[in-house]
């Protein structure tokens, strides 16, 4: 009847086709993070910010206090706090901005695009640590030139714990939320619920009951990372095991709880 | 090439897409039709595994979706043109769709060409698009990996008269080469200008398809508009043969199809000057197939003086 006879294939040959390589998308989700204006201007506003605080504390530090160790100390604390909405942003855009339904068209396997928007975190996160390394030497400089005779000696349990591990600590907890959330906006609330009134209630709640300040750091995050930011920057057995029990709470059971979502969301 | 089998989509008691099958053919184009919230959008978003289905499958040339290895090179897809980061340049999602399908960035500036935009209005960002160019961006979009089979949701949504006209010789000329296209519109018009064959669709079941000939001829034509150069001859010529006339405008309507009209007047040698069906063609069947699923009356009905409301006068 209308059935037409077409030399067209009814098959699609996909025998010469490969999987697009996880490689290629941790560098398109790399380029995503930083291609808009928001993305683009967090991170030079992170590194702006490295730089105004270390130019602050050349001039303003104590000769004595101007070691390369004192300098590192400043990107450590701020990447920590900001890189994470770095990786908010990456992941939510994909539902609060829709273009998720072209991602995940394009990848339909959506744990290869969740396994290549971390290692795109982790890469980003490490590139703006170097960055900040160097920043950090140049302060030592311009340390010099305010009068200083520093030390260029470094501590690695600092430059491990409180620079390297706090960061991506960060990382992982913006990730999570990101995931767990999917809304720019609401992730980037619920990120500084958990890293500003978060601790200071659980610090409250510790200057009211002796009980609670023991406990504390078992059950909340921030507190339990204390000892990773201040001196000896080596946590003991005790406060390893708590990292490893409030971090349970705080990051991986929203990260499984997040994956577990993103995997089932329908991008509309 | 498209192939839908008994697929079915539920949200709670809900079926959004009840039981549809279907095949696309390669080097035809097919029109899915409905009106808003028939279940075409789901149909096509289980088509590229953004929504699963709840029983049912879709293959595209004998593959689930998900199983196709960079499915960019394959199948192009356009769901929603405003779908994309506002933030990013029309030329920065293009860069990014071929660059994660292993494309040269060349690829990009061809499918610029292609649909008309320029180097400036690819450098602006998205939000300062009008609809009709994120229309041209996402279907560039659909083409970057140049696939053999395109799945494009309201692609002419938004496109002005000459911007569909250019879209129904793209697609055209796309399948005479033996690509497979599947096209979605509430607008009957749209597709019918394009579509080699129809898809019919209401409240997520499928009422008709077929060619728009297969279409008009299963439908009834039962009466008729006719003008004669003698209007009361012809009146008289059919009441003879049992047929209701009315007076319609400056002819006559006759409930009888348009082939006993034309009969009786060749019989009676009158001269007729204006002869056609009144079931106004597909336009009252898609009406008539998909009434159940009409969100609104039909105007006859709906036609009322406006009511007189608070705060009219304000």
């Amino acid at each position: 009847m209308s059935t037409v006879a077409t030399p067209a294939p009814l098959q699609l040959d996909i025998s010469g086709t490969a999987r697009v390589p996880l490689s290629r998308l941790v560098k398109i989700e790399m380029r995503k993070a930083l291609d808009t204006r928001a993305g683009r201007w967090l991170v030079i506003g992170i590194l702006g910010l490295v730089v105004l605080i270390e130019v602050i504390y050349a001039f303003a530090a104590n000769d004595g206090d101007k070691d390369l160790q004192d300098f590192i100390q400043i990107p450590g604390a701020v990447l920590g706090y900001f890189l994470p909405i770095v990786v908010i942003m990456l992941v939510t855009s994909e539902s609060s901005q829709r273009n998720g339904l072209v991602t995940f068209t394009l990848e339909p396997r959506r744990s290869r695009i969740v396994v290549a928007k971390f290692l795109a975190g982790i890469v980003l996160a490490l590139g703006v640590m170097v960055l900040a390394v160097v920043l950090a030497m140049l302060g030592t400089l311009l340390g010099i030139v305010t009068g200083s005779d520093p030390s260029w000696s470094l501590d690695g349990n600092l430059v491990f714990s409180a620079l390297f591990l706090s960061t991506m600590i960060g990382i992982f907890v913006g990730f999570a939320l990101a995931t767990l959330i999917m809304n720019t906006a609401g992730a980037i609330v619920a990120y500084f619920a958990y890293t500003l009134i978060l601790p200071t209630a659980v610090g409250l709640l510790s200057l009211l009951s002796d009980t609670f300040e023991d406990i504390a750091p078992w059950i909340e995050f921030n507190t339990a990372q204390t000892p990773l930011i201040s001196s000896p920057y080596s946590p003991t057995g005790e406060e390893w095991a708590q990292i490893a029990t409030s971090g349970a709470i705080w990051l991986l059971l929203p990260l499984a709880l997040g994956i577990w979502r993103l995997m089932r969301i329908e991008f509309k | 090439m498209i192939n839908v089998e008994g697929l079915t989509r539920k949200y709670g008691a809900f079926a959004a897409v009840d039981d549809v099958s279907f095949v696309c053919q390669p080097g035809r184009v097919t029109g899915f039709l409905g009106p808003n919230g028939a279940g075409k959008t789901t149909t096509m978003r289980v088509m590229v595994g953004l929504t699963p289905a709840t029983h049912g499958r879709v293959t595209i040339g004998g593959h689930l979706y998900h199983d196709i290895p960079n499915p960019g090179l394959h199948v192009g897809v356009l769901l929603d043109a405003s779908a994309q980061h506002a933030g990013r340049t029309g030329r920065e999602i293009l860069t990014i769709g071929a660059q994660t399908m292993g494309l040269p960035d060349s690829r990009v500036d061809e499918m610029l060409d292609l649909v008309s935009l320029d180097q400036t209005e690819a450098k602006r960002r998205l939000r300062n698009y009008s609809l009709g160019m994120k229309q041209r961006l996402g279907i560039a979009h659909a083409l970057l990996g140049d696939p053999s089979v395109l799945i494009l949701d309201e692609p002419a949504n938004g496109l002005d008269p000459a911007g569909i006209r250019w879209m129904r010789g793209l697609l055209k000329g796309y399948a005479d080469r033996g690509g497979t296209v599947l096209l979605s519109s509430h607008l009957l018009n749209e597709v019918e200008q394009i579509a080699d064959e129809m898809i019919l669709i209401g409240r997520g079941k499928i009422v008709a398809s077929g060619t728009k000939d297969e279409l008009l001829s299963s439908a009834e034509h039962k009466t008729s508009f006719v003008t004669a150069l003698d209007n009361e001859l012809l009146t008289k010529a059919l009441q003879a043969k049992g047929f209701t006339v009315s007076a319609a405008g400056t002819g006559l309507r006759v409930e009888a199809p348009p082939v006993e009209v034309g009969t009786v007047a060749a019989e009676g040698a009158i001269v007729l000057t204006d002869l056609r069906s009144a079931d106004g063609g597909l336009e009252e069947l898609f009406l008539t197939l998909t009434e159940d699923s009409q969100r609104d009356d039909l105007p006859a009905d709906a036609v009322q003086a406006p009511a007189v409301t608070e705060g009219a006068q304000a």
